[in-house]
């Protein structure tokens, strides 16, 4: 005889029946979570097509000894086809996410890139966007052929107006584009990289492009014009680096300095042969990656901001660190510089702010500004560029579809001069950004969704 | 991606809904590359790997906000490598986490800082490939791991729950009839009726980034060898491209399913499997 008895801890349900091992008075558990419900009913909206049950494949643990007979029926029965099933519901945000933002100082143009839609967007530098409405693009690149996806980071060339966009997961290539390039085309080059490739920057002078690498806590530069499978020209890796999850980047080429944001967590590696022989980036030239950890290494350690030498290599010491409570970081993700003033400019982006800090700072020293507020419109700020030409700052809050501009001279909870916006105002945002695992957390009635 | 979260919906949420809660911040000590994600609820908690620091990280299930976890498990004596997958049984208070080189670590659910594992699985006969998918059957005690010997030649290795060192699987479903092609991400298991949701990558030219003749397949967990999927939803040729997790609301007989491609989160009425 069946019966379901409430658990102490809340709303599941463990059936017991007469049986076997491992509970107590020979019961035996069937389910450790909520059942469905008794009529069968749905409240979730419009009803799809629903092929009546197959009969004799609903089996109970106690049943095991059918198992043979099930499975020899199943396998001789067809696939049971829900293929052209519509869902219930689907949460989507029906806008773009802008991640990523640089300036066509030369041809008056912003590109942003975007996670939602997985486009690059062109607009006039100086859009006007009509109240309660979206900015309106001159250009969109975006569609399978451009291999465009989570693009992370964005670089113009000044000399021709190439687009050169990194994307940070789920294909390892960095896409170049032609300024002129529109719709779904194919990139004009491409470059293989290693896995979780987020910043760039780019020496002109040198023709050496750098990116950095969250996965494996490195940077990797390479010639500027590599394509393909093309090796990097140097790699900075190692216990020495200070590098923890790093994402932003900044060039002083004045200075010969290289700026670099750090989330904070990292892991230690060693070279060794890999499992059955798998490197995931494929090429002996890329930094040590993750089927090279150090097991149990692994830290969880505060932000920073590091600083080398251009030209490091190696397992490379920073030059200096800014680093503690006093800086406010919280996710510090893009980064820009203005050499004349010796400043660099963060998107904080767990701390919805724009922090500014004397370049030449080091350890735990406050921002010389910070911009937040809700005036401000900073919400989850993941990229930044300043335009040294107009004299402008922009920002992409990945938190409520727009890119904000700004006076570099910005303090405080200040309006944005203006903004571009890819909805209307007050649009929810859900900020998807390759949801991969979900759970149902069946006490509350509430879907869990990690980035 | 730019910005890690765990965001939280409503049941009925959909298109641009806001989160009714976002976990995020330096102080929720959440990374990226979170290819796993348990709910308890028996204990009204949930667990993330944290795979760049090495970590297993738990949190109260109502978390918001920048919340610190509950519990961090991390340390030398973990092993753990860059934990990417991870399953929790909350019925025998245990975490399972495959590596990337081919082993599944146990951990007691309850175990912080710098726990060994009380079972390993591994060995040549486990056919572990390693940074594979996993779900754990704590009631008819089973273990289902991804196994990841390349592309069209995926297999699902069905476990004793219990099974350590190098234990061969029970059973093994894949091969040319399973249209397995290859895991879009973790899998379901719905212990009371033994059926195992495997969300399923296409073929094709853009097979990297999304393929119509992705699917969400449903198997028996008495199923063995290269056996077909019971159901078929959500393709081939159907709305998913990219699917990646599955998740189970129980109560009211849907799946949820997340695409990457559609960058979505779907939920599919699908009373036939409950």
């Amino acid at each position: 005889m069946n019966r379901r008895v409430a658990i102490p801890a809340g709303l599941c349900l463990i059936l017991w029946l007469g049986l076997t091992t491992n509970f107590p008075r020979g019961a035996r558990l069937i389910s450790y979570d909520a059942f469905p419900s008794e009529n069968g009913a749905s409240d979730d909206g419009e009803a799809c097509e629903r092929p009546a049950p197959p009969s004799g494949l609903s089996l109970l643990a106690s049943e095991l000894p059918l198992r043979n007979i099930l499975l020899q029926a199943r396998l001789a029965a067809q696939t049971q086809d829900a293929s052209q099933r519509k869902p219930e519901r689907m949460i989507r945000d029906p806008y773009a996410a802008y991640s990523a933002v640089a300036v066509d100082p030369a041809h008056d143009e912003v590109v942003l890139t975007d996670e939602n839609l997985f486009n690059i967007w062109v607009y006039d530098r100086g859009v006007k966007t009509s109240p309660g409405k979206s900015s309106e693009a001159k250009r969109i690149i975006g569609g399978l052929n451009t291999k465009i996806e989570f693009q992370c980071g964005l670089y113009i060339d000044p000399g021709n107006g190439d687009i050169y966009a990194v994307n940070n997961d789920t294909i390892d290539t960095l896409v170049v584009f032609s300024r002129k390039a529109v719709g779904d085309v194919a990139p004009d080059r491409e470059l293989h990289t290693p896995h979780g490739t987020f910043g760039i920057a780019v020496d002109e002078e040198k023709q050496e492009l750098f990116l950095t690498v969250q996965h494996d806590n490195a940077i990797v530069v390479y010639n500027k014009s590599a394509k393909g499978t093309e090796a990097p020209l140097r790699v900075v890796q190692g216990d020495d680096t200070g590098l923890a999850d790093p994402h932003g980047m900044a060039l002083d080429t004045t200075r010969n300095l290289l700026y670099v944001t750090n989330h904070g967590s990292s892991h230690q590696v060693r070279a060794k042969e890999s499992a059955g022989g798998r490197r995931r980036g494929g090429s002996p030239s890329f930094p040590l990656d993750r089927d090279d950890a150090v097991p149990g290494s692994g830290k969880i350690g505060p932000p920073s901001i590091t600083v080398y030498a251009k030209d490091a290599r190696g397992n490379a010491r920073p030059l200096r660190t800014i680093q503690g409570p006093k800086t406010q970081m919280n996710w510090p993700t893009g980064i820009t510089l203005d050499e004349d003033h010796n400043q660099i400019y963060v998107a904080n982006d767990g701390g919805n702010s724009v922090l500014v800090f004397d370049a030449s700072a080091q350890g735990d020293v406050e921002p010389i500004r910070i911009v937040k507020g809700p005036a401000s419109l900073i919400s989850n700020p993941t990229g930044i560029f300043l335009d040294k030409k107009n004299n402008e700052l922009w920002v992409t809050n990945f938190g409520n579809h727009t890119s904000a501009v700004y006076s570099p001279e910005a303090n405080g909870d200040v309006a944005p001069l203006r903004v571009v916006r890819s909805a209307p105002p007050n649009q929810p945002v859900p900020g998807l950004g390759n949801p991969h695992p979900l759970a149902y957390d069946s006490r509350r009635e509430q879907v869990l969704v990690p980035n | 991606m730019a910005h890690p979260q765990i965001a939280v919906f409503a049941r009925l949420a959909k298109n641009g809904a806001k989160p009714v809660r976002k976990v995020e911040g330096q102080g929720s000590l959440l990374g990226r590359t979170m290819h796993g994600i348990a709910y308890d609820p028996i204990h009204d908690e949930f667990t993330v790997p944290q795979q760049f620091g090495q970590a297993i990280l738990t949190y109260r299930g109502g978390a918001d906000g920048e919340e610190p976890p509950i519990r961090v498990l991390q340390g030398p004596h973990s092993q753990l490598d860059a934990p990417e997958h991870l399953d929790v049984d909350p019925v025998h208070n245990e975490i399972f986490v495959p590596t990337r080189d081919g082993a599944v670590l146990v951990f007691p659910r309850d175990g912080r800082g710098d726990v060994a594992p009380i079972r390993v699985l591994r060995g040549p006969a486990t056919m572990l490939g390693g940074d594979a998918p996993i779900a754990v059957d704590p009631v008819n005690n089973l273990l289902l791991v991804g196994g990841t010997a390349g592309r069209g030649e995926t297999r699902l290795l069905i476990f004793d729950r219990t099974d350590s060192g190098n234990a061969k699987p029970k059973a093994v479903i894949g091969g040319p009839q399973s249209r397995l092609y290859a895991f879009g991400g973790p899998f379901a298991v719905y212990p009371a009726k033994g059926e195992i949701l495997v969300s399923v990558r296409g073929p094709g030219p853009y097979a990297e980034l999304s393929s119509d003749e992705a699917y969400v397949g449903v198997w028996s967990i008495h199923d063995n060898g290269d056996v077909p999927p019971k159901w078929t939803i959500g393709g081939p040729h159907g709305i998913l491209r990219m699917p990646r997790g599955i998740a189970l609301d129980v109560k009211n007989k849907n799946m949820l399913v997340s695409d990457k491609r559609l960058n979505a989160v779907l939920t599919f009425h699908f009373p036939e499997i409950f």
